[in-house]
């Protein structure tokens, strides 16, 4: 029997999506690690000298907050590389949805 | 930060040691005794006096009653070890702060300051509890700030921070009570953590044993071994106190010697007062400590092959702790990697080493001046950099903090006179983002200018700033993931395991059943799990939520809001906010590693041992062989549970604690082979969830549902090719919801939930209820004899059967599992 009711899965496995760490980073899926390092350490310095620019990314769901927590957790996803595979491929989903 | 001086402490189960890092240089400190080590043994005297380290071992021997050591396998355990002559009873935690604070103490006559903040090294199999009890015995010792580092991850920083050495590594610490052994990666000079592995009750300590029996054995032959009749009279435990020292003694002695003489002056142990002495050699040590070396050698291997790693990819081997001074081991190791043992470092103070530079890498600044203001002259500017990097140009940011004086420009230069920024000009915010350059492998300090628009230079309120280049590691990664347990027995994961600490998440939830404020029934649990196992029951129970004192009722059903935050030491902090109410709650008990009685723990090993039997029986039966590798070590750790019984009955807390430990591994081996042998109905199970949920999906889910359905069915896909029940679990269950979330806009499950609904209702949590709601649902079925898709029938129907299957809990046997969890 199917259980025909709305659950908090979608909802906790949108907000789990709407923190691609891609799309927490701001980078494209296709950079390299040394990339993602350096602009991970960018926004960690950023948010914590408390630069406006840097507290809200975009994602398909609307702006969020990006926090340094965020930011941290994003950088070690991926860097393990089964991990960050799954990532680019959910963030190359998410960046362009099929019509 | 990149300033300062940096502590690190290696807090061991028999000795610990401190090094401080100043951002050029580590150094172990010595103490009083002009030793790097300083035993972890604590004595506490009639007058309530506390000596530690060497002069309280001298205790081990002649004042057993009143000195205590090798208790960090008790860290996280309500166990108080009594001092007989005071009548005090000291936590682990507590005689781990004495240790620390006669580290801290010896820091202060070295280094002329009292450390207000260090890192302290914890054991990778150490769990939430015994971190804890880490961090706390931290602060009892006068710490303002604790951080925790894995043990092997502090050793690998130590061994490759400024080697350059690019590949996996194997830190393997064998230390007096455990075996931790770590499978790590440095890439583009970033260390990460593959996985871990060991055995929680092999340690240099078993093979003393061994050396101690045989040496009974030997003074038996000779008839010398009266006075060791009784072993648990305090002149037997007295003796053989002595005879363990002269044991641990001949075998050190035996690390550089072919030959050794176990010495027992005025020893008593054969009734009279004669000197004893027993010759042993290399040989003969080495017969005795083979199935040691064996056991941590097949832990190595199982590493490996879980990792997909033979030992030719691995590029160097760590070696930490006492025990692997031993030739015999080394020269096993030696065979097993080809020779690639790194050379040149000191296993007995690596692990204080590498904590020093993790805490120069998290600017963890110990001195007191880390809490001086800035200097007051200049414009306050805020600099923020990475303290260490692998990275040879990082980004620095930096923000003016006052808006009147603030300059036009930004230049930052190498002190070294080696490299000189461009100008930035300040954005409207006062902010500047700069990429500096820096040394390889070595501290870069830097100076901040700034001018005006004339090109006069603004003075700074900054003492510059330094940035060291070498490994970095980030944050301490998480061991074990976290989460929270449902009704339903399934783990709700919140932090995946190497998630960095800290770390803060939130997820929604739902109650599962009606609390009546102020019925004295009001509690609400959401037990707090550690553990891979995609089922609740399956891990450890680390904390409990209880949502008490409601301000209303709450109906089953009702929103809840769970954010668990762990802090860089450990700390887990918990918070549920009730969205309907307004109420915010963070009520959370700790749960202490578990320490039975011995009579539970017997009982329960009888138990045990009959359920491995059945799944042995099992296994074989059913011919998996993943399943018969789970269950490849469960006889050893019965044996090993057997022979450890004589000394728990006997009131050794230690042994105690090792037995419920065992009986945990065991558990976990067991329930991993029953998860494998139940894969032929997970796997029937993913095709029926293929089968069901993929045309509806397709016909009413969202594109947004479709496209993570698409991704899920695919992982799941490869789940099963690679015969990965947990992961398969996780993406059957987004496939469930997924699927639940499309078919409820189907018209048509409305009547399905009603008609199952109707013939189940006797099971329902109030029968009334239920009825009373399926008579609405008819009612509004007869207004709308044709349900449309996003008609105003369905909708009603919709909110109806929603309220029906709240009254339908997780059957009462999956809840009692979970760790009784009120939330789904």
């Amino acid at each position: 029997m199917i259980r025909a009711v709305e659950t908090d899965d979608f909802e906790n496995l949108s907000r789990a999506h709407a923190e691609n760490p891609f799309l927490v980073l701001g980078v494209d899926p296709s950079a390299t690690a040394a990339e993602i390092e350096r602009q991970g350490q960018r926004l960690l310095s950023e948010l914590a000298a408390g630069l406006d620019g840097a507290r809200r990314y975009e994602t398909v769901f609307g702006a969020r907050a990006r926090t340094s927590e965020l930011v941290r957790s994003a950088i070690a996803e991926l860097r393990d590389p089964a991990r960050r595979l799954a990532h680019e491929w959910w963030a190359r989903g998410l960046a362009a949805p099929s019509p | 930060m990149g300033s300062g001086i940096h502590v690190g402490i290696d807090l061991g189960t028999s000795n610990s040691a401190v090094a401080l890092f100043d951002g050029d240089n580590v150094s172990v400190v010595t103490n009083a005794g002009g030793e790097t080590l300083t035993p972890s043994v604590v004595r506490v005297d009639a007058r309530a006096a506390r000596t530690v380290g060497r002069r309280a071992v001298r205790g081990l021997d002649g004042d057993p009653g009143n000195t205590r050591a090798e208790w960090k396998r008790l860290m996280g355990t309500g166990e108080r070890l009594p001092f007989e002559a005071s009548g005090a009873a000291l936590l682990p935690e507590e005689l781990s702060a004495e240790v620390l604070a006669s580290l801290l103490a010896d820091v202060r006559d070295a280094a002329g300051f009292t450390p207000r903040a260090a890192v302290i090294s914890t054991p990778a199999l150490f769990e939430l509890p015994q971190n804890h009890a880490t961090t706390r015995a931290g602060r009892l010792a006068g710490l303002e700030e604790v951080v925790l580092i894995q043990e092997p991850i502090a050793s690998a920083i130590a061994a490759g921070w400024r080697a350059g050495h690019e590949g996996s590594w194997l830190v393997f610490d064998l230390g007096g009570g455990t075996l931790d052994v770590s499978l790590l990666e440095t890439a583009d000079g970033r260390l990460r953590v593959l996985d871990h592995g060991g055995d929680n009750f092999l340690g240099g300590k078993d093979m003393d044993g061994a050396l101690v029996e045989w040496a009974i054995a030997a003074l038996d032959r000779r008839g010398q071994a009266g006075g060791l009749a009784d072993r648990t009279s305090p002149r037997g435990r007295r003796l053989l106190a002595r005879l363990r020292m002269a044991c641990e003694q001949a075998k050190i002695e035996l690390s550089r010697a072919e030959h050794a003489t176990i010495a027992l002056s005025e020893s008593g142990i054969d009734g009279g007062g004669s000197d004893l002495e027993i010759e042993i050699a290399r040989g003969e040590l080495d017969a005795l400590v083979a199935p040691f070396i064996a056991r941590s050698l097949t832990a190595v291997q199982g590493l490996l092959a879980r990792n997909q790693h033979a030992p030719g990819d691995v590029a160097r081997v760590v070696l930490v702790g006492g025990p692997t001074l031993m030739p015999a081991l080394r020269t096993r190791i030696g065979e097993l990697f080809g020779g690639r043992i790194a050379a040149g470092i000191d296993p007995m103070t690596i692990v204080a080493r590498g904590a020093a530079l993790y805490a120069g890498s998290v600017g963890l600044d110990a001195t007191p001046a880390a809490r001086a203001p800035a200097p007051n002259a200049g414009l306050p500017v805020r600099i923020e950099h990475p303290s260490v990097t692998a990275d040879l140009e990082p980004f620095v940011v930096g923000r003016c903090l006052a808006g009147a004086a603030r300059p036009d420009r930004v230049r930052i230069e190498r002190e070294d006179g080696g490299w000189t920024g461009a100008d930035a000009a300040l954005s409207p915010e006062g902010s500047f983002v700069i990429q500096v350059r820096l040394e390889r492998g070595r501290r870069n300090a830097f100076r901040v200018r700034a001018f005006d628009r004339a090109g006069g230079e603004v003075a700074l309120a900054t003492r510059g700033f330094a940035i060291v280049h070498g490994v970095s590691i980030g944050d301490p990664p998480l061991a074990r993931p976290i989460g929270v347990a449902r009704a339903d027995d399934s783990t709700h994961i919140y932090f995946a395991k190497g998630t960095p600490l800290p770390a803060r998440r939130t997820f929604a939830h739902h109650t599962v059943r009606p609390i009546a404020a102020g019925s004295g029934d009001d509690a609400l649990a959401v037990p707090i799990v550690q553990g891979e196992s995609n089922r609740a029951h399956r891990n450890r129970l680390i904390g409990m939520l209880h949502l008490r004192g409601l301000d209303r009722d709450l109906p089953a059903g009702s929103r809840i809001e769970v954010t668990l935050e762990l802090d860089r030491s450990g700390q887990l902090a918990t918070r549920a906010d009730i969205p309907g109410t307004g109420q915010t709650f963070e009520d959370v008990a700790f749960v202490l590693v578990p320490t039975a009685t011995v009579e539970v723990a017997e009982r329960e090993l009888a138990a045990i041992g009959r359920r491995a039997a059945d799944v042995q029986r099992r296994t074989f039966q059913l011919g998996v062989p993943a399943a018969v590798q789970a269950i490849g070590d469960v006889s050893a750790l019965l044996a090993e549970a057997d022979r450890a019984l004589p000394a728990a009955r006997a009131g050794d807390v230690d042994a105690a604690q090792k037995l419920h430990r065992l009986l945990m591994d065991v558990g976990g081996a067991l329930d991993e082979a029953e998860a494998l042998l139940e894969w032929p109905d997970l796997d029937a199970e993913a095709r029926r969830c293929k089968l069901t949920y993929t045309p509806l999906v397709a016909q009413w889910g969202t594109p947004a549902e479709q496209q993570l359905y698409e991704q899920e069915l695919e992982a799941a896909g490869v789940a099963r090719k690679r015969n990965n029940a947990a992961e398969l679990e996780l993406h059957l269950d987004a496939m469930r919801a997924l699927g639940r979330a499309a078919y409820c806009r189907d018209p048509r499950s409305m009547a399905d939930a009603l008609d199952w609904a109707a013939a189940h209702v006797t099971e329902a949590m109030d029968v009334a209820a239920a009825s009373s709601l399926l008579d609405r649902a008819r009612a509004v079925q007869a207004q709308h004899p044709v349900i449309h898709e996003a008609g105003v029938g369905l909708r009603a129907l919709r909110a109806i059967v929603a309220e029906i299957w709240e009254l339908f809990p997780s059957p009462p046997e999956l809840r009692a599992k979970s760790f009784d969890s009120g939330i789904r």
